[in-house]
């Protein structure tokens, strides 16, 4: 009985997360869906969806059934238990994260001092899974859609874990909590604008989507990664990148834009859950506010950017950074 | 090392003026029209396929069967047929047909009419699912006209 | 209580099911890709280890370092190697064969006569506060060695990457 009594709260909070999870990635990939296309259309100057509901509001469930009634088809020439692997592995990992994001003082899975390490270490795998999912297909675009993928994730990872190192340079701790709580009279992107703009830019292309999404170029790579992939499986690899976006638009709040801290509501206690929303959606905006501005970046450029400018930039602010909390 | 930098802040700077006209762009009205439930009015020099006029004054139309614009027809599309009737000047017109499959709009018909009894019609709206769909009788769509 | 150290079990024997697998994915797979992937398995698994013994960190590093290790391995191998759909051929004979078996028993003896000569501390006691400072004077006095001794590795890496590279050029000139 008493075991019983030590465990049960434990397994209650592990349950009311994994639900959690699993509401936060489906839902924010209804609302980011349907915003997505919303805003799309507002900037070509055309209203997006308008048929589902009112404005169009039930689009995106009436998309998710037709999803999930198509067939899966696999290609003959497939390597067949990779390729349905693959969207399992791109889906999977981004529950992980989840759990450790603090979206208020209260509101948090789990807290550990390794938090941020946590989070890019299953980011990482999205790639992997892309990789094996381009490869398995036994197709040229998805090859090439893949390797793109590889060389552009491994690029920008350099540069966004430099710009993060700096701000936990400041505060002196891996823990997601401590950083967000270490900017309570200042936000780190008043002291650390330069990272913040590496961490952003780093954001964009490690979640490919564009400027940089080269791995899913549908005008030279009809698809990318995902041309062979259909059904359940298709919009596992969708919903994965919907959840990466949360994610990574996440880790900017916390570390950028003081976590869960704002003004705070009158009879309302979670009003730091709010905020910190209000933040990531604030950034989701404007994660598709550019993807709807710029043009796809060749190749090349894309790299030089990367090594040439972003790369240099984040080491010169580690290294002032270094110095200037040694001094203080 | 000095273009270096210098290609840094034009690149930005352009960065932030496109940013600057998409935001103003997401806010301007919409210019889409949904088209089933609202309409565009159709602009009078839109050609679509002829109608006899009607008259306000007689209340028919001024088709006196001389059988021109058939006669002018470069596709052959158009049947006009007229009779003489006891006690009337002129024929009558007992059948106006516009094939509307071999039709190719070039007008010659409009142009030729003595009476300027033919115009283009303002239809566009033209889907069917059979090729008789498109057999126009010019006459009876006249007389349903009001 | 109780249950909880079995749990721990479980997930220990599970990694080091996950450990063994992957290595004999890698050695034994017809396909490269197939070969790097359970590399990752295993390397996976290891991490999970090092999770079961207390130190979150060293497992999140060596998930971070080796997905992307592992990702340019297998664009290496596509690159450079054979082409996806030919299979390996069998390789493992005559003079191979000995070479292989020699090369591994004294892996093997040399790490066995190490560990049985080493006194472990207990695992699964909390490490530290996961700081920077005690992360970075960890890494630069205490282990110092090992964080050296990984730039050995990397090195033979690289050196194993240029003779790949440069062995298929020089078949495609000849």
């Amino acid at each position: 009985m008493e075991t019983l009594h030590s465990i049960l709260p434990e397994l209650i909070r592990i349950v009311i997360c994994a639900i959690g999870g699993a509401v936060i990635v489906f839902g924010n990939a209804l609302v980011m869906g349907y915003a997505e296309r919303k805003l799309a259309g507002h900037i070509m100057l055309r209203p997006g969806p308008m048929e589902v509901g009112w404005h169009g509001i039930l689009q995106l469930v009436v998309d998710g059934i037709k999803l999930m009634g198509k067939q899966l088809v696999v290609p003959k020439q497939a390597d067949k238990p990779l390729y349905m692997l693959a969207p399992i592995l791109a889906f999977a990992p981004v529950f992980a994260p989840l759990l450790l994001i603090p979206f208020s003082d209260k509101l948090q899975g789990f807290d550990i001092d390794v938090g941020m390490l946590v989070i890019l270490a299953f980011a990482s795998i999205n790639v992997l899974a892309i990789l094996i999912g381009g490869w398995s297909s036994n197709n040229k675009y998805s090859l090439f859609g893949a390797f793109r993928s590889v060389a552009q994730n491994v690029a920008y990872e350099i540069p966004m874990l430099i710009s993060l190192l700096a701000v936990v340079f400041m505060t002196n701790t891996f823990s997601l909590r401590e950083i967000a709580a270490a900017q309570s009279p200042v936000w780190f992107v008043l002291l650390q604008p330069l990272a913040f703009l590496i961490y952003i830019v780093a954001m964009v292309a490690e979640t490919n989507r564009a400027p940089f999404d080269l791995p899913e170029a549908e005008s030279e790579l009809t698809a990318g990664f995902h041309t062979e992939y259909s059904g359940m499986s298709f919009s596992l690899f969708v919903l994965g990148e919907y959840a990466n976006m949360f994610i990574v638009c996440s880790v900017a709040t916390v570390f950028f834009l003081g976590g869960s801290s704002g003004i705070p509501l009158p009879y309302f206690e979670y009003t730091g859950a709010l905020w910190f929303l209000l933040k990531v959606y604030a950034l989701m905006f404007f994660l598709v506010w550019i993807r709807w501005t710029y043009p796809r970046t060749r190749f090349d450029q894309l790299m030089n950017f990367c090594w040439k400018y972003l790369i240099p930039f984040s080491l010169v602010n580690l290294l002032i950074t270094v110095v200037v909390v040694k001094l203080i | 090392m000095k273009s270096y930098f210098s290609e840094l802040f034009t690149g930005a700077w352009s960065l932030i003026l496109g940013l600057k006209v998409t935001i103003k762009t997401m806010f301007t009205p919409i210019v889409t029209v949904q088209y089933p439930r609202e309409k565009l009015e159709i602009t009078p020099n839109y050609r679509g396929h002829i109608d006899l006029i009607k008259d306000a004054e007689t209340g028919t139309h001024k088709c006196i069967s001389c059988g021109s614009c058939q006669r002018e027809c470069p596709s052959d599309c158009i049947v006009v047929v007229g009779e003489k009737r006891e006690g009337v000047k002129g024929k009558v017109l007992t059948k106006f047909t516009l094939d509307f499959t071999k039709c190719s709009l070039c007008g010659a018909c409009v142009e030729v009419c003595p009476t300027k009894a033919l115009d283009y019609s303002n239809e566009y709206e033209l889907a069917g699912d059979a090729r008789s769909d498109f057999y126009f009788d010019i006459l009876k769509r006249v007389e349903e006209r009001k | 209580m109780i249950v909880f150290e079995y749990i721990a079990e479980i997930l220990f024997y599970g990694f080091m099911i996950l450990t063994f697998m992957g290595g004999f994915m890698a050695v034994r797979s017809k396909l490269l890709m197939h070969a790097v992937l359970g590399l990752a398995v295993s390397l996976f698994g290891v991490a999970g280890l090092y999770f079961f013994l207390g130190s979150p960190f060293l497992a999140m590093m060596q998930v971070l370092i080796y997905v992307g290790a592992v990702c340019i391995m297998i664009v290496m191998g596509v690159m450079l190697g054979s082409t996806p759909d030919q299979l390996a051929t069998k390789n493992f004979s005559g003079q191979n064969l000995l070479l292989a078996i020699l090369a591994c028993s004294t892996g093997f003896i040399a790490l066995f006569v190490a560990i049985g000569q080493t006194k472990f501390a207990p695992a699964a006691q909390r490490v530290g506060d996961m700081s920077i400072r005690f992360v970075g004077e960890n890494l630069l006095f205490k282990y110092c060695l090992a964080f050296e001794l990984i730039s050995v590795v990397l090195l033979t890496a690289i050196i194993g990457a240029i003779i790949l590279a440069r062995g298929g050029r020089e078949e495609k000139a000849s």
